[in-house]
């Protein structure tokens, strides 16, 4: 993939909250190189108003960064009834893994739960499968 | 059914049902009653069982085992990493092994929620009871950074919120208060209503503090918008609670520095009232884990064996260990470390010869040098669990299988070696 084209459009910081969801997990149970898991997991949910902002619709493809990986996911409106504005939420995932510090302050625990990264639009960008990742690819 | 009154256990998670219903033809499950979406699909079993394969190409138990004596006799510091979805006859094994071999051994409590367990084995936190207790007692269900309505689905229906308990005939309806305390609109936060307390990120010990004020009679402070009159109304159920308890989720553990925050709250609220912990475990035996290792060596996890000695500290996690690059084989049972660490350590794995033993193929097994297919605990092996709670769960295969166990292959690598 050629990560240089997305230094052109715009980038925006957000805290990616991780959490658990049900379906997910028994898409997990089922298959996890199935289709059902991928496309449960490797979504962020935003705010309405941080979609406006950053012009980003629900539905579109988006590269989240930062120095410790980077992957492209799903955009997905929150359906949270309170505002979150500058926090996203990810289903715990490899894909969600891809982003998390190896930084333990030596405590051997890494911060799952909370995650900087920048958001930009990835349009025409393919969601990596679980075999894809860099994870299992270096 | 094939048999009403036999009744199994699911090991999707450590809640540990033990009121499952199954229904067989030709010792295949061809109906599971009473468990949850997850039990559910962890019962039929997965679409993906484990090949036997030795580099990449299939081959035989025998040969499996064999060559995986081989990698760990050569090895000169091997880790043994996972066992929360093994059963305890495994887990003692696994720990023999590790002996015997001179290794590093290590579970996701590691990264979980070892502090917890971690206290609550060594005394720190007296305050804890069982499942049951919290059926016939609590009128308080405090899920702090937990949504088991997605984690964990039977724990408010089962145990907590919603049954009938010996001193709680009115369940829910009249007899009980759920309160959920989390930085998100969680699936439980809906069912707890205005008992629902949101807070930012991080800001857990805060509010610990500010109801600890509340409930010393102090004006509650926080630097976050919550209302005092929010906080006071919350310190106000908690102090009026008979049987309350608190259920800890990742969200509280990873929040905190260290388990003082915890300890305070809990010493204040058994001083103006009747108050219990309890950590939500995911693994179905992660806590058996963190328990037969502490029998063994005074320790939950993180160790390292050495002739007689046993080293633990961060060093030993399996986080540092392979960020530090220092094992030079891995042992995976019954785990999928390359899902679940992050990506920047877990890519660390693909520089070293790993075995995996599991019933499924798993994101590190397609990586694996070797993969030997194990029984599926609980559905195709029986066993022995430590629930969540500490209480021991026994359990019986649902049908049968030429599969060997996990305990079984370890026994015979030992063997081996």
């Amino acid at each position: 993939m050629d990560f240089g084209k997305f230094l052109e459009t715009p980038e925006y910081d957000i805290k990616i909250i991780t959490y658990r969801d049900i379906f997910q997990s028994e898409a997990l149970e089922n298959s996890l190189f199935g289709d059902e898991y991928k496309d449960l997991s490797a979504i962020i949910k935003l705010d309405s108003k941080d979609m406006e902002k950053m012009g980003i619709k629900s539905g579109n493809i988006v590269y989240l960064k930062n120095k410790y990986g980077d992957v492209v996911v799903k955009a997905v409106e929150s359906d949270s009834e309170n505002p979150h504005r500058g926090y996203a939420y990810m289903p715990n995932s490899p894909w969600s893994n891809s982003l998390v510090s190896d930084e333990t302050g030596n405590t051997g625990v890494p911060n799952y739960k909370l995650i900087d990264a920048s958001i930009s639009d990835a349009k025409g960008e393919d969601i990596a499968d679980i075999e894809k990742l860099e994870v299992v690819n270096v | 059914m094939e048999d009403e009154d036999k009744y199994n256990v699911c090991t999707a998670c450590s809640i540990l049902c033990d009121d499952i219903e199954i229904e067989t033809e030709n010792n295949s499950i061809t109906g599971v009653y009473t468990a949850c979406r997850k039990g559910v699909s962890r019962i039929q079993t997965c679409n993906e069982p484990m090949p036997c394969t030795l580099d990449g190409k299939d081959t035989d138990v025998d040969t499996a085992i064999s060559e995986t004596a081989n990698i760990l006799k050569k090895s000169e510091n091997p880790l043994i990493f996972g066992l929360g979805n093994s059963t305890e006859g495994a887990q003692k094994k696994a720990i023999e092994l590790a002996k015997q071999l001179n290794a590093n051994l290590d579970d996701t409590s590691s990264f979980c929620q070892g502090p917890v367990v971690e206290a609550i084995l060594n005394g720190e936190i007296n305050y804890t009871c069982t499942l049951d207790d919290v059926r016939n007692n609590a009128d308080v269900i405090v899920y702090w950074g937990a949504d088991p309505a997605n984690s964990h689905p039977r724990h408010l229906s089962k145990y907590t919120y919603f049954p009938r308990g010996k001193y709680r005939q009115k369940g829910y309806d009249e007899d009980r208060t759920a309160i959920a305390i989390d930085v998100r609109e969680s699936s439980t936060a809906e069912i707890c209503g205005n008992n629902s307390y949101l807070i930012p990120p991080q800001k857990d010990e805060e509010l610990i503090d500010a109801l600890i004020d509340a409930l010393s009679g102090k004006v509650p402070k926080v630097s976050f918008e919550m209302n005092k009159k929010r906080i006071l109304e919350l310190a106000n159920i908690l102090k009026k609670a008979k049987y309350g308890v608190i259920f800890a989720g990742l969200g509280l553990v990873y929040s905190l520095d260290n388990f003082e925050p915890i300890k305070r709250l809990m010493d204040k609220l058994n001083e103006v009232s009747n108050f219990y912990f309890n950590p939500m475990i995911g693994h179905y035996n992660m806590r058996g884990f963190n328990q037969n290792l502490f029998n063994e060596t005074g320790y939950i996890n993180r160790v390292k064996f050495k002739d007689s000695e046993v080293k633990h500290g961060y060093e030993y996690s399996v986080v540092e260990l392979l960020k530090n690059k220092s094992v030079d084989s891995a042992l995976i049972i019954g785990s999928d470390p390359m899902c679940s660490l992050p990506g920047s350590i877990a890519r660390n794995l693909n520089k070293i010869p790993i075995i995996t033993i599991d019933p499924c193929e798993t994101l590190t097994s397609r990586k694996s040098r070797i993969n030997i297919p194990s029984a599926l605990s609980g559905v195709e092996c029986g066993g022995s669990a430590i629930r969540m709670d500490g209480v021991r769960v026994n359990f019986e295969p649902m049908i049968e299988t030429s599969k060997i166990s996990d305990e079984e292959i370890l026994r015979r690598v030992m063997e081996e070696l």
